[in-house]
């Protein structure tokens, strides 16, 4: 991102009241509701990240990767589950299951392993397909998950709260699992599987002629990025702890599009950014949302204007910089310090006038 | 440059402003409420916000609580699970309050109320009737209505022993928490009494073509006394339609998600031999004294009629709090959670409500509503004799 654009003192000092307000906002929460932001950021960035690992590599778009993250729910939780809550919430499960209660390591890689499974098996076929086809196929197999969910009783309730999930999710592994997952989405997008990846999506026919495995790569990419997203979803069942179906549909879809958008598809730290982003003025205009009282003005609650700036953030962002923050580019070191160099050479001269 | 400086004091000033009406004087005893007033449970949850907040107005009115003001504060759930554990963190821990209230939807309690337990605060529901939802936070979490397994109790015996009705057609919503169990009581308790279920069915939330279902229900031979429907308030109109278009012409019973202008304003004519349980018949004609101050109260407040059954619990919900408050004369979360618990008679909207020694589920009457001529008129006022387990 070019910082020396016109637009630059704009940027500082939104960036600026932004920074303020969430501060503010993050000392009067209290412990417990920072540890839920700083819990909340990481597994979206997992999410964002599984998505962007397989957007970004095939320049597919996928509309069903919330459907990994539901399995990645269920199956953990089913694992994890307390026998005496088992035993009185899921009385059906079969004999093998019903005895299990795992610790949550095994369960989380064990629920993303299977999870990798059937991704390998539906991107067999899907992953011949091109462009917009893979996004309605995807979107198919969103629909099939919930539906499936639904209606197998024995191991998820049906429709019921699927709740008694332990918390097992804390600060500290969703950071780690966050951290880990950066390094791996790093790693492949730089490796020659990456570059290979990105020299097919950016021209099929040519990659292929110099002999990249087209399918093959896709569907390795499809099943990572699937494997990831299912630990997201782990994390967020053991965080939220009570879910049912209709959790893991289109909302929460277009949630963690939006973040991906904003950031910039293909960008791996457009997707961090997003991730912040997103979360920072939603977490602000929620709490605006609710009324303030500015000396002698009185502004009412408007609920649900915060999802209305949100969606104009992503419609203005779509028709400016359809790239995202970010486009494909990765940012480094350099440019945070020199972002910050700016912007306090701006904030401290004040008054003063920069120019 | 200098352009820059007076938005920006503004807006770092709003910033500022933002906890400052989150952080209120000392003075008053601080009710933390979280509804989803966005989303698809907008529609129940939006009245319910504001007759609670009209309950606010009215106890402020007349001298608050142990000599304090009530400070209700709100919060958007969003219908997002996310969000309301973010909202109910912070009522528990930041805004500090006494006690909680909120939701139609076992989902969204189960989101928020482990985390006010967590800070031994309890949350009080208005509207999610799933009898097993308390047993899951143990000691925190209550109920201000009935549970399915009443309503559906007192749906089944009044189709029993009034209309005579010996064979029911079921047909459940497949999609909903709410419409399993309240299929699954209904049917325990009418088989109970001696009944007989000829044929149940199923659909999903949201289908819009019900012409298979009715072709079976219509084939039932001999057929069948009546039809138990356990719908939710979206699909309720489209299926009672769709079901007497087809030639149905038996009574129709279904719970308290019939309880939507949607059921006449879809069906028409068709809504007419449809009886339903809900909380409380709210028309400024037929109700009962109470309900009818409370629909003249809440249409000089909000300019229109309560929306549903669900404003006058947001109402009796506070009413409650507030009235568990001034018993245990004191502003600590467990005494007031302990006084909760020996509320007796106390009259609200929607009925009495008295919970017995040990169970988190009050006491109440069920409204059984009938559809006739286009209008609701309470058929009877119910209380079953005997209740299915939760």
């Amino acid at each position: 991102m070019n910082w020396d654009s016109k637009h630059k003192k704009t940027v500082y000092i939104l960036s600026a009241v932004l920074m303020v307000d969430f501060i503010y906002l993050l000392i009067s929460g209290g412990t417990d509701y920072i540890e839920r932001i700083i819990i909340g950021i990481a597994i979206n960035i997992i999410l964002a990240l599984g998505l962007n690992l397989f957007s970004g590599l095939t320049g597919l778009f996928s509309l069903g990767h919330v459907g990994f993250m539901a399995l990645g729910a269920y199956i953990s939780s089913i694992l994890t589950l307390p026998l005496q809550t088992k035993n009185a919430n899921l009385p059906d499960l079969p004999g093998w299951l019903a005895h299990v209660q795992l610790p949550f390591f095994p369960a989380l890689i064990l629920a993303a392993l299977v999870t990798m499974g059937i991704a390998f098996l539906i991107g067999i076929p899907l992953m011949r397909l091109i462009g917009p086809y893979v996004s309605v196929a995807t979107m198919g197999f969103l629909v099939i998950t919930q539906v499936v969910l639904t209606n197998w009783d024995t191991f998820t309730r049906g429709a019921r709260t699927f709740a008694g999930v332990p918390a097992y999710t804390s600060w500290w592994n969703a950071w780690l699992w966050a951290l880990f997952v950066l390094y791996v989405v790093l790693r492949l997008k730089f490796s020659s599987f990456g570059r290979s990846m990105r020299a097919s999506r950016d021209n099929t026919i040519a990659a292929e002629s110099i002999g990249i495995p087209i399918v093959q790569s896709r569907l390795l990419a499809f099943c990572i990025s699937a494997f990831i997203t299912a630990i997201g979803g782990a994390l967020w069942a053991h965080f939220i702890r009570a879910f049912s179906p209709k959790s893991f549909y289109f909302a929460q879809t277009f949630s963690v599009i939006t973040m991906v958008i904003i950031g910039g598809l293909g960008s791996v730290r457009g997707s961090l950014a997003g991730v912040v982003f997103v979360t920072v003025i939603s977490e602000i205009l929620r709490n605006l949302e609710r009324g303030i009282t500015l000396g002698v003005i009185t502004i009412p609650p408007m609920y649900g204007s915060s999802q209305v700036i949100m969606a104009l953030i992503l419609i203005l962002m779509i028709v400016f910089k359809p790239t995202g923050f970010f486009g494909e580019t990765e940012w480094k070191a350099r440019d945070v310090i020199r972002f910050f160099k700016g912007f306090f050479s701006i904030i401290s001269k004040g008054n003063n006038g920069g120019h | 440059m200098k352009k820059w400086i007076v938005p920006l004091i503004a807006l770092v000033a709003l910033g500022v402003s933002l906890g400052s009406c989150a952080k209120g004087a000392g003075s008053t005893i601080k009710i933390g409420m979280i509804y989803n007033m966005t989303g698809a449970q907008a529609s129940l949850d939006a009245p319910s916000a504001n007759g609670a907040k009209l309950a606010v107005k009215e106890i402020n009115a007349a001298g608050g609580v142990l000599g304090k003001q009530i400070e209700l504060i709100s919060y958007d759930g969003k219908t997002d699970a996310e969000t309301i554990g973010k909202a109910a963190t912070q009522l528990a821990t930041s805004d500090k309050v006494v006690a909680m209230l909120g939701f139609s939807d076992s989902d969204m309690v189960m989101a928020a109320a482990p985390i006010a337990a967590k800070s031994g605060i309890m949350f009080v529901t208005s509207g999610a009737t799933s009898p097993k939802l308390p047993a899951q936070v143990p000691d925190y979490l209550f109920l201000a209505c009935f549970g399915d397994n009443v309503q559906a109790a007192a749906a089944a015996e009044y189709a029993y022993k009034n209309l005579n009705a010996k064979t029911v057609y079921l047909l459940i919503d497949k999609g909903m928490e709410y419409t399993m169990l309240l299929g699954k009581y209904f049917k325990e308790r009418f088989t109970e009494l001696g009944g007989k279920v000829v044929l149940e069915d199923y659909y999903q939330t949201g289908d819009k073509d019900y012409s298979a279902q009715i072709t079976k229900a219509k084939a039932l031979k001999p057929a069948p006394d009546i039809l138990f429907i356990s719908s939710g308030p979206d699909d309720v109109g489209t299926i009672v339609k769709q079901f007497r278009d087809g030639g149905v012409k038996q009574p129709i019973f279904g719970g308290d998600g019939y309880d939507t202008p949607l059921l006449v304003q879809i069906a028409g004519a068709g809504a007419d031999n449809v009886y339903f349980t809900t909380h409380s018949l709210m028309d400024s004609e037929a109700g009962t004294p109470a309900a009818k101050k409370f629909i003249a109260d809440y249409k000089a407040e909000y300019k229109t009629d309560p929306e549903n059954a669900f404003a006058g619990l947001g109402y009796d919900t506070v009413k409650l709090i507030a009235d568990s408050i001034t018993r245990s004369k004191s502003t600590d979360p467990k005494a007031i959670r302990d006084a909760l618990q020996t509320t007796k008679g106390l009259a609200g909207v929607t009925g009495t409500i008295t919970f017995e020694k040990g169970n988190p589920i009050p006491q109440k009457g069920v409204a059984l509503i009938q559809v006739k001529n286009g209008k609701l008129v309470l058929a009877a006022e119910v209380v079953p004799e005997k209740v299915p387990a939760p």
